[in-house]
């Protein structure tokens, strides 16, 4: 829920994330697709391109389905509301892909300066009280939620 | 106290499926040593109060039966949570046992704004692994997001690696019981992965709430996923409980099954023999023992070729089981409906993961030696198998043996002192060998002072208890309590001649056929000596006496 709410430090973030939810409303394949462009080394570049693109141009967002994935309840004006911000969200997606990228080698990820690296070396959170009078069901020394016994 | 008696138990961890049966056996020198064959498995504080567990021979003969014309794919799913003194992505000590809740900050807790930075540690334990499972590393690998809800996970997605793991296409060497049958197995490994370990969800009684404590949220894991290359339940244990072995060999995780430090999930799935296809696959979960594990993976092979054999193998579906320790079955725990949709995408909060050729090689220059090789290599110093799997099944064991026939000590000597009172006595008062008093080379000692005749088996037995409890050198304690074994047959006359003086009933019994009683006599002399005499020596002159005056 917070991932939908919260805006988060970039834009590309928030771009991210919601592909990330639309990718669930299409075909199976979709997953595959924005899983990122490692996933993309044994394709060729034609065929990324050809795929990428049936993703964007096929894509009208089904917001309930969406909303169900991310265990979100929306109202119907809400549904109203945010179909056309994540079509518009898809459409710079849909720009992004015609950048020709034929000669350029797929990288893993895009920011590849240096480890960023931390010792093993521990440090007790100072704020704990702040974390814990922050939590909405809270039953010392528990976090209480309501019963769920079965994944997914 | 808890760490203690784990590892006690750990100790024991022979093989998975085991009596606690002892036997004795004689050695040349006459005296007695006690060998355990094998003892409990780790997590047998359950299976002990359950003795209809156990998988007989008897009940294999019974799955044979079912199972005939059939063959079973099993793989493994193992997750083993590293033992690093902070957690996978933030600066939180994290150990078992800690109040709940209290392990935790904004990154772990999934607040807003928090970033996590990788714990250098957390890729040195990869790279340990994927080397000693062979595998082929990857030299840049990256972070994925995992997305699904669960109480348990606070981020709503678990930072896992997704499709470049960094580790890949390995193999690992197991040498399965002697009580099974023995025999030497190779396992595919089809990947290792690092990823970070969830909350605990409690559900408490009939209330209508769980509780859930985050301490473990963001704690280090390595998932190994291992080819579907094993078919019988013996082979899915015996590889789980070298995986054990493997780690607490390199050190990265204690791997301790009870505490959830290793956690097997197991599929199975059945074919007739000579088809391709795998057949329908179900996921046992639950597997809280190495032996659970045989007994489920056995338990759906029946199950799975019963149903197919009665023509009703639709009934076999993509599923979920639980193992059921009391009714020892697997329980459907949820049908898959089609692959659940985890929606991975890289993490964009963590670069990716850069090897260099250096560090690597660096790893693989301090790596140790790994179980597969160490049981190599004692096959080579000549001990049996039973000796060989024993010993190398617990590193501090391994080391103990090591260190002690290092001092030029007799390989097998050193063997049956370690595997026979040694092990009793760990075993008795639950402890592990790094706990006893007795140092190796105080071993050693006591092997070399029984060989070169300074004291005698007996006295060497006795001094063995003192040094395991209470310390102490070999040397100290013979010359403080006096010990040096007798061997002047001068002296050992005048004693065999006092006790056939002192029992003139017993000669007359003797003498009249009785022969047995030579050990008795033999027994007198002894304990007048205290222990000291020198049992050859003895018994030449005892039955020179007996026998001749008649
Ligand atoms: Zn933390």
């Amino acid at each position: 829920m917070n991932n939908l709410l919260i805006p988060s430090s970039t834009a590309l973030r928030v771009g991210t994330r919601a592909l990330l939810r639309l990718s669930s409303t299409s075909a199976a394949n979709s997953n595959r697709i924005w899983i990122g462009r490692s996933a993309f080394r044994t394709q060729s570049p034609a065929r990324i391109r050809k795929l990428t693109r049936d993703f964007c141009s096929r894509s009208v967002p089904d917001v309930r389905r969406l909303a169900e994935t991310a265990r979100i309840t929306l109202t119907p004006e809400e549904i109203e509301e945010v179909g056309p911000k994540i079509q518009q969200v898809l459409d710079w997606f849909g720009q992004l892909q015609a950048v020709d990228l034929e000669n350029v080698e797929p990288a893993i990820r895009a920011d590849t300066e240096g480890d960023n690296l931390r010792d093993d070396v521990p440090e007790v959170f100072e704020n704990r009280e702040a974390i814990i009078a922050a939590i909405p069901s809270y039953e010392e020394p528990y976090i209480k939620v309501p019963k769920v016994l079965n994944k997914e | 106290m808890a760490s203690t008696l784990c590892r006690v138990i750990q100790f024991h961890t022979h093989h998975f499926f085991s009596s606690p049966a002892v036997l004795f056996r004689r050695n040349k020198a006459g005296m007695m040593y006690c060998t355990m064959k094998s003892t409990q498995s780790p997590d047998a504080t359950r299976e002990l109060k359950m003795p209809q567990a156990k998988v007989a021979p008897d009940n294999y003969r019974k799955l044979d039966k079912v199972t005939e014309g059939f063959e079973a794919v099993i793989g493994l799913e193992t997750h083993v949570q590293l033992n690093t003194v902070t957690k996978a992505f933030c600066s939180c000590p994290y150990s078992y046992g800690s109040q709940p809740n209290t392990n935790i900050c904004p990154v772990c807790m999934g607040l807003p704004g928090a970033l996590p930075v990788l714990n250098a540690k957390v890729i040195e334990c990869a790279v340990k692994l994927g080397l000693a499972l062979n595998c082929k590393l990857a030299f840049a690998s990256k972070f994925d997001r995992k997305q699904y809800f669960y109480p348990d996970l606070p981020k709503g997605y678990q930072i896992s690696q997704f499709d470049i793991p960094i580790a890949t296409g390995g193999y690992i060497d197991v040498d399965l019981p002697l009580e099974f049958g023995g025999g030497h197995r190779r396992f595919g490994i089809t990947r290792a992965h690092m990823e970070e370990d969830a909350g605990k969800l409690l559900h408490t009684g009939n209330s209508s709430f769980s509780q859930v404590d985050l301490n473990r949220a963001g704690v280090p894991l390595l998932e190994i996923v291992s080819e579907p290359d094993m078919r019988t339940g013996v082979e899915a244990a015996e590889y789980a409980a070298e995986i054990q072995r493997l780690v607490r060999y390199l050190g990265i995780s204690n791997g301790n099954m009870q505490e959830g430090s290793l956690r097997c999930d197991v599929n199975v799935s059945v074919r007739p023999i000579g088809q391709l296809e795998f057949g329908t696959k179900v996921e046992v979960k639950n597997l809280n023992a190495f032996s659970a594990i045989g007994r489920a993976v056995d338990y759906e092979i029946s199950r799975q070729s019963l149903l197919y054999s009665k023509g009703q193998g639709d009934e076999v579906v993509q599923e979920t089981r639980l193992w059921d320790e009391g009714s020892q079955k697997t329980v459907t725990m949820r049908k898959k409906e089609g692959l659940a949709d985890y929606r991975y995408f890289p993490e964009p909060d963590l670069p990716e993961v850069i090897l260099t050729e250096g560090y690597v090689e660096k790893i693989r220059q301090s790596l140790p030696e790994i179980p597969e090789a160490k049981r190599r290599r004692y096959e080579e110093m000549g001990l049996g198998m039973q000796d060989v799997l024993f010993l190398a099944n617990d590193i501090s064991v391994a080391n103990f043996f090591d260190t002690t026939v290092a001092k030029g000590v007799d390989v097998k000597l050193a063997a049956n002192w370690i595997m026979g009172d040694i092990a009793a006595y760990m075993k008795d008062e639950k402890v592990s060998i790094g706990e006893i008093k007795l140092t190796p080379d105080e071993l050693a000692e006591l092997i070399k002072s029984i060989k070169d005749g300074t004291i005698s088996g007996k006295i060497g037995k006795e001094i063995l208890f003192e040094l395991i409890a209470k310390g102490g050198t070999v040397k100290g304690l013979i010359k403080e309590k006096d010990l040096v074994q007798i061997t002047d047959a001068g002296e050992i006359e005048k004693m065999v001649d006092q006790v056939i003086s002192e029992n003139p009933k017993q000669v007359e019994q003797y003498r009249g056929g009785r022969t047995k009683l030579q050990g008795f006599f033999a027994g007198q002399v002894m304990k007048m000596s205290k222990g000291k005499a020198n049992p050859a020596i003895l018994n030449s002159i005892l039955l020179e006496k007996l026998n001749s005056s008649s």
